[in-house]
């Protein structure tokens, strides 16, 4: 049970404040429903999001249903044929935004845009804010796997 | 940090801030953006004063020199003025500011340094001043905030400097 809120999971903590439950919600909603990204490469980033933070809750929740193995071979993105260069240029981009946003170059914007334009780019940013903060609640919060999840 | 911004703006001019900005260019989330923003600011239990401490302590981190320079005009008017911004330095413990907003800082710090960290005595503090409602309205606060500015940050584009810009929040 989390130490805030007598919950262990992110949903039932954030509906304890509505107002902003139903906003948040919504756009969270919105990430997995719009033209500009594939939802399998965000949940991709998402879930590298979550090893780089090392949130065991995060990495076990699951948005998007992935092909076999892709979730598992995250931590050797790089090497892993599983994944095509559009998949690559989202995850080279995330990690750097996870460890350092100033670390950025126009090389790692340069090659996401290639692949999804400047909407996909502004799209990816903004979607990492959203779910880095989740990731980082989780922990703050200190939330457990739940049992269906395990 | 680029000095050319990574995406255009939005072709739109409406006056707003955020929807004239790169975010403008996908509008499938820019509504629920927008109102998500507007009621950190204004349906949650803490007050604008404590929430752009919050902000500002992120700002600082982040190093996003434009949230950083910004100066939301509904915290001043609850009485934030710029004698208590220079106190949220990383001599904040020692300043005059409140229990509650030294624990706001520690909080926030928390989040952006290492939030698997936090400890009991932490933990304890904030219960015993804040509210639960008020802590997840602190969470969300900068987890929205931290997402904004390291936005910002991303795409580019940021001076080395600007000056201090008292504005209203976007509609």
């Amino acid at each position: 049970m989390s130490w805030l809120a007598g919950g262990d999971d992110r949903q039932s903590i954030i509906q304890q404040l509505p107002a902003l439950a139903e906003p948040y919600g919504k756009l969270y909603q919105a990430l997995w429903a719009q033209p500009h990204l594939p939802p399998a490469v965000l949940e991709l980033c998402r879930l590298r999001l979550a090893q780089l933070h090392g949130s065991e809750v995060e990495w076990r929740r699951r948005e998007v249903t992935l092909a076999p193995g892709e979730a598992q071979a995250l931590d050797r993105w790089e090497s892993s044929e599983l994944y095509d260069e559009n998949l690559r240029a989202c995850l080279a981009f995330t990690e750097v935004y996870a460890m350092d946003a100033q670390a950025l170059t126009d090389a790692h914007a340069d090659n996401v845009k290639s692949y999804y334009g400047e909407a996909g780019l502004v799209f990816l940013v903004e979607a990492l804010g959203i779910l880095d903060g989740m990731t980082r609640l989780s922990l703050l919060w200190q939330l457990r796997v739940q049992e269906e999840d395990s | 940090m680029s000095d050319a911004p990574r995406a255009a703006n939005s072709a739109t001019s409406t006056g707003n801030m955020i929807r004239d900005s790169a975010l403008g260019l996908v509008p499938e989330t820019l509504d629920a953006y927008m109102d998500l923003n507007r009621r950190i600011w204004k349906a949650g239990p803490l007050r604008p004063a404590e929430l752009e401490i919050a902000r500002l302590r992120n700002a600082r981190t982040v190093n996003c020199v434009f949230c950083k320079s910004v100066r939301y005009d509904l915290a001043r008017m609850d009485g934030l003025d710029e004698s208590r911004v220079e106190m949220i330095d990383d001599d904040y413990a020692r300043s005059d500011l409140s229990e509650r907003e030294k624990l706001i800082l520690a909080y926030t710090d928390q989040y952006l340094v290492d939030p698997a960290a936090i400890d009991d005595a932490l933990k304890s503090s904030l219960l015993e001043l804040f509210s639960v409602a008020e802590l997840i309205h602190l969470s969300l606060a900068v987890a929205h905030f931290n997402g904004f500015s390291r936005c910002a940050v991303a795409l580019g584009g940021m001076p080395e400097t600007l000056p201090i810009m008292e504005i209203s929040l976007p509609d």
